[in-house]
């Protein structure tokens, strides 16, 4: 295509064959101004800026964002206060204190204590 | 030295105290270029200054449809290309009706021009631009002379930027094929 191209321009070269009265565009404003009606100014909506624009989508991003965050937080508190509770737990030896699991309650309800737990799941 | 700020400019036409003003100052800036735009499409100096006319008096009555979201040229180029296009319709819809088609009209037109100053090879150029369709015509004219970049010229016409490729790659091939057979 480039060579199609190439070939026109080598025929026709790059001047313009078109011309316009003198003066012809030094005058053109100021008669096409007399032409204007007198009316009242309309509205021009000013370009609204990125922000503007888009500040919406940001808000709600800023809010997920924050949302998301925040779950985190807690998710990684929730299992640090789990993880303490337990230690707790054992510590004190105690099943009853603090937190009782559902594996502490099921092994209450059959009077298993950790010796049979331990020999049942090595097969003795 | 050109001053034109078109944030600057924009903010005026925005005001009511200055909007008439800022006005003739888009029309100063912009006349020139929107004017080759029209005469390469409509082809006289006379019909070309009609059509600008109505170009300008369009977009100060329409200056309110005027979104902010684009640039103003943009705005300008898109009226000036519908009304040369509306001008050629209705001059076509003329000549259909008055039987004066006529195949080699355009080049000798252009070579009794007085605004015309090319040669033979030049009004066969116009000629062979004229047998194009309407949007091949003005993606024709916008790249081969302006030079205009298919991103501008895509929010222009309002057509994808490959569509406008295809478009002026069958608009050269052509006119170098008209060119070759009537060499």
């Amino acid at each position: 295509m480039k060579n199609e191209e190439r070939y026109i321009r080598n025929k026709m070269g790059d001047a313009n064959p078109f011309r316009v009265p003198d003066g012809y565009f030094d005058s053109f404003p100021s008669r096409i101004m007399e032409q204007l009606s007198e009316r009242e100014a309309v509205e021009i909506p000013m370009r609204r800026s990125f922000v503007s624009r888009f500040r919406g989508i940001m808000y709600a991003a800023a809010c997920i964002l924050l949302a998301v965050f925040g779950t985190v937080v807690y998710i990684n508190e929730s299992g640090l206060r789990s993880e303490e509770n337990a230690d707790d737990v054992v510590a004190s030896g105690s099943t009853g204190s603090g937190s009782y699991t559902y594996e502490e309650e099921f092994a209450d309800y059959v009077m298993m204590d950790n010796t049979d737990i331990y020999a049942y799941l090595s097969g003795e | 030295m050109n001053n034109y700020d078109e944030h600057k400019v924009i903010a005026l036409l925005s005001e009511p105290k200055t909007q008439r003003k800022a006005f003739e100052m888009v029309v100063r800036q912009y006349s020139e270029q929107l004017y080759w735009l029209v005469r390469r499409i409509v082809l006289t100096h006379e019909d070309s200054n009609d059509v600008m006319q109505n170009v300008f008096i369009k977009a100060w009555s329409r200056l309110d449809t005027f979104r902010n979201d684009s640039k103003l040229s943009t705005w300008l180029y898109r009226i000036a290309v519908n009304e040369s296009l509306d001008f050629m319709r209705h001059q076509k819809s003329m000549a259909a009706v008055t039987a004066d088609a006529d195949e080699s009209s355009v080049s000798n037109m252009l070579m009794a021009d007085r605004y015309f100053d090319g040669d033979k090879a030049a009004a066969m150029l116009q000629q062979a631009i004229s047998k194009l369709p309407e949007v091949q015509r003005m993606v024709f004219n916008m790249k081969y002379f302006d030079d205009m970049k298919y991103s501008e010229m895509s929010k222009v016409l309002n057509t994808s930027e490959g569509a406008l490729k295809a478009s002026y790659h069958i608009a050269v091939k052509k006119i170098s094929e008209y060119f070759r057979s009537n060499d």
